[in-house]
């Protein structure tokens, strides 16, 4: 039940920015993901929240009180590792206990709150196992029962199902989910994958390049994407420019009706976009009609997804299984006025 | 049976057969021929009938007991000091930081220098007339070379602990060294973030690691510095001296009579050797399972 | 506080290193150095051009040692490597035998084995050549080239020699082709630490050689403890020549390939 409070947090490696001017605020007992492709400084920030990073600049905070110059030992910020989980030389329960032996906790206190935790994640009686007998899965478990179990101010899960296959990891994803609720441990993991930021977080701090996007919760990446940058990393390449006056967008295909209380730029040059499971391909009505040609169309089991020409840029969209289109045809698309939502004008163009 | 079926049967006996032929012929002519001798067969001297009155005789003999004493006690301070320092600069020497890469280069030096020439070094550094000596000297320490320790020739062998240290402590060294970066930082951030200080990761999360490569390394040093003749003899004491050195001496002693009792130190010698290294193959094979 | 052992563990290792290193290179050139002088009052090549004067018999035994050595090595690695790649690479009766008999004659000391085949070598005038002075040499030697080159074998695998033969490459030219590039570095630092076990040997050519085998060590062994300190640095210096060419080569692999270092490597 810890209040982390990122202040203008930076980190330099010689010359390199891994993390720049990063603000962020979590509530005590949240779920925060760090999204964002390999190399854009979210380990980097995870590091310096443990104290074995310092940061070049900034301040991390905990319920209001600076740690920079607290070392990591006496922070209580718990830090499970994607790989080289359990230490080689110790049993199950030795790992677990691990935290608390350190803190000088008696021998009998140890052994009952190690077979407590075991319990917990659902590997009873492990106590006595070594490492290599366990299974990629059960390691990831006493890993984090061993960083649970000191009840820490804040978890930090690096990549805490990367090395999980899909079966695994579905389960994990609800352990840790199930857990973090009950014990009510702010917590921050990170993570590539946005499908597993958006199931598993409260809110997401998507970053790119050492710079923080867009922090807000799953939803809002789909529905209000800071930047065509934003919209891209979430699977959303259909971009078309424009100009918006008032509540319609003047674009090269005509003018679009928009919702203007629902968008948020303001008149002027402004970038289109549609999610592409949002277009209707068999239109309801006469509002925000196009007319596109069909480039491509991939039959994907439960839907088929369509490559379409809209006035130059490639869109993508899903329409149902069973759609009877042909590649070269010109089909009239809807682009429903409720889910057009409006991008910053693209740098230069 | 075919051609072909009997070459491939007969190609890893074929392939072994001439290294082990020689090992077999010389290595174990030479073991069958000194259990031989030390057990009362030796017909130069019209010796032939079988006895352990020789194993009796050294293993009541008082100078066997001290130079025993004595050769444990070389053999176990080497061993001690050089894992001790050895972890020590492994310590260190797993970071990167500026010119690491030629310290561990120069820390690697001693490995395939020849002892005898370390053995000139540390009489030409630590005699009372050597450079430490004038050094001490030049510091206003000492005036005359008789007020510097004395290090060569001494009973406490600090000549010859100081060789052994310096040829040792590296070899010991390299092996951990390697154990600590295959293992990475990993280990002990996980620990920091667990609470751990620096002492109680070194204590319950680095040490157990390399645990196995020290033991491992420290038994070979052990049995090396045991079983050795040159260093001992170079810069040690004439009486008491070590179990190698006496099996020596009382080989080439021109009364013939005293070569069965040679034979049974080195025997000994070699039983110590043996039981090291079964030793050294069971905490291998606990090193792999672990 | 790390930054402070990182300093003493730097000034430790380089000034425990140097030390014993130091009065050698000096001495070897003093002509005069009374006590208590930090430096020579007189320079001189006298000890060097003793070294190299027939009367020392440096040179003798430089050569005796270098022709033992290279001999030793030879053999080690024509008998060594067809037995490493017989045990690396097949499971067969009586494999952990055969790696305890090699073991064995590494970690017994070689006073103990060369004591006992005296007698054996006086019989069949073996004592006093260079023959029988090669042979003892050979048992510490072929064992560690074995052990050596199964671990280097083992992790070359057979994979490239297979698809080399799937390819129609008979079995000379795998070996020139595939094998003996794959396996060559592995086997440079085994055959260069082989040849310096060899000339590191004292107590062995000494009982063997009874005096007519000269080599290096066996000048040098009475000069360390002796009066002339020039000479025997200067002998000594000599004598470590070959051990520098070794680490300048080897340098990248000692701290990697712990087979060569793996435990048994002791010279």
């Amino acid at each position: 039940m810890t209040h982390v409070m990122l202040k203008g947090l930076t980190r330099r490696f010689d010359d390199v920015i891994a993390v720049n001017n990063l603000n962020l605020e979590v509530e005590s007992g949240e779920l925060i993901a760090f999204l964002g492709p390999s190399g854009c400084g979210k380990t980097t920030t995870l590091r310096m929240i443990t104290g074995l990073l310092l940061p070049s600049e900034g301040d991390v905070q905990f319920d209001g009180k600076s740690m920079v110059a607290v070392p990591t030992e006496k922070r209580g910020a718990v830090m499970v590792f994607q790989k080289h989980l359990l230490f080689p030389t110790m049993d199950v329960a030795r790992n677990v206990g691990f935290g608390l032996k350190m803190a000088g906790i008696s021998k009998k206190e140890i052994d009952r709150r190690v077979s407590e935790m075991l319990e917990l994640v659902h590997l009873p009686g492990f106590e006595t196992r070594r490492p290599h007998e366990l299974s990629g899965g059960q390691q990831q478990r006493i890993a984090l029962a061993r960083a649970l179990i000191v009840r820490p101010n804040v978890l930090l899960l690096d990549e805490p199902l990367a090395n999980l296959d899909a079966n695994l990891r579905l389960e994990m994803r609800e352990l840790i989910r199930t857990i973090q609720r009950e014990m009510n441990i702010t917590s921050i993991f990170v993570t590539h994958d946005q499908e597993e930021a958006v199931m598993l977080a409260d809110r997401i701090a998507l970053m790119f390049d050492g710079v923080l996007q867009q922090f807000d919760v799953p939803k809002a990446f789909y529905e209000r994407p800071n930047s065509a940058e934003v919209a891209h990393f979430f699977r959303n390449d259909n971009f078309l420019a424009g100009t918006r006056r008032g509540d319609c967008v003047e674009t090269g295909l005509g003018s679009l009706a928009i919702l203007p209380d629902h968008v948020t730029q303001p008149d002027g040059k402004v970038v289109v976009t549609v999610r592409p499971e949002d277009i209707y391909l068999a239109p309801t009505s006469d509002e925000n009609l196009i007319h596109v040609k069909v480039l491509a169309q991939v039959y994907m089991g439960t839907y088929k997804q369509v490559q379409l020409d809209v006035d130059g840029n490639k869109w993508l969209a899903h329409g149902p299984a069973d759609l009877d289109i042909r590649e070269g045809d010109t089909i009239p698309i809807q682009l429903p006025k409720t889910h057009i939502w409006l991008l910053p004008p693209a740098n230069g163009k | 049976m075919n051609r072909l079926k009997l070459m491939e049967k007969l190609r890893v006996p074929m392939m072994l057969f001439p290294a082990i032929a020689i090992i077999v012929v010389l290595f174990g002519g030479g073991m069958i021929s000194g259990v031989g001798q030390s057990v009362g067969y030796f017909p130069v001297i019209g010796l032939n009938n079988f006895t352990l009155d020789y194993y009796r005789d050294v293993l009541t003999d008082d100078g066997f007991i001290t130079s025993l004493w004595l050769t444990f006690r070389l053999a176990f301070l080497s061993t001690l000091f050089s894992s001790v320092l050895a972890v020590a600069f492994a310590l260190v020497l797993r970071h990167t930081f500026r010119g690491s890469r030629l310290l561990t280069l120069i820390y690697q030096v001693p490995i395939p220098i020849p002892h005898l020439v370390v053995a000139t070094g540390i009489v030409l550094l630590v005699s009372q007339s050597g450079l430490l000596s004038r050094s001490s000297v030049a510091l206003g320490l000492t005036q005359t070379p008789r007020d510097f320790p004395v290090m060569v020739f001494d009973t406490a062998g600090v000549a010859i602990q100081l060789t052994f240290l310096w040829k040792e402590v590296p070899f010991i060294g390299v092996v951990v060294l390697a154990v600590l970066k295959s293992v990475g930082p990993q280990y002990e951030e996980i620990a920091r973030t667990l609470g751990a200080n620096s002492w109680q990761r070194f204590r319950y999360v680095l040490f157990p690691l390399m645990l196995p490569g020290i033991l491992s390394t420290s038994i070979i040093v052990f049995a090396f510095v045991f079983a050795n003749y040159e260093i001992p003899l170079l810069l040690g004491v004439r009486h008491p001296t070590t179990l190698p050195v006496m099996a020596f001496r009382n080989y080439q002693d021109p009364d013939l009579a005293l070569r069965p009792q040679a034979m049974a130190i080195s025997m000994i010698l070699a039983v110590v050797a043996i039981f090291l290294l079964v030793a050294y193959k069971r905490l291998a094979k606990y090193a792999v399972e672990s | 506080m790390q930054r402070m052992f990182r300093w003493i563990a730097i000034i430790a290792i380089v000034l425990g290193v140097a030390l014993p290193v130091i009065p050698q290179i000096i001495w070897s050139l003093a002509h005069r150095w009374l006590f208590p002088s930090l430096l020579p009052t007189e320079w001189s090549m006298s000890s060097w051009e003793y070294v190299f004067s027939p009367s020392s018999r440096v040179v003798e035994g430089f050569m005796n040692s270098l022709e033992i050595a290279v001999f030793v090595c030879i053999l080690s690695i024509l008998v060594g490597l067809p037995a490493a790649r017989a045990i690396a690479l097949n499971d067969f009766k009586g494999k952990g035998i055969i790696e305890w008999l090699l073991m064995v004659p590494i970690i017994v000391p070689g006073i103990v084995s060369t004591l006992g085949i005296h007698q054996l070598f006086i019989r069949l005038h073996l004592t006093n050549t260079f023959i029988g002075v090669s042979l003892v040499h050979l048992i510490p030697c072929i064992p560690y080239m074995v052990l050596v080159m199964v671990s280097v074998f083992s992790n070359y695998g057979t994979e490239l020699e297979d698809t080399a033969r799937t390819l129609g490459a008979g079995p000379i030219r795998v070996f020139l082709n595939v094998t003996l590039p794959g396996i060559l570095p592995g086997l440079m630092v085994a055959t260069m630490f082989t040849f310096l076990i060899s000339w590191g040997q004292y107590i062995t050519t000494v009982l063997i050689g009874g005096g007519t085998i000269v080599t290096l060590p066996v000048v040098l062994f009475p000069f360390i403890t002796g009066i002339n300190y020039s000479n025997a640095a200067a002998i000594s210096l000599v004598f470590v020549a070959p051990a520098i060419l070794v680490l300048i080569f080897t340098s990248r692999q000692l701290g990697q390939d712990s087979a060569v270092m793996g435990g048994f490597g002791r010279l």
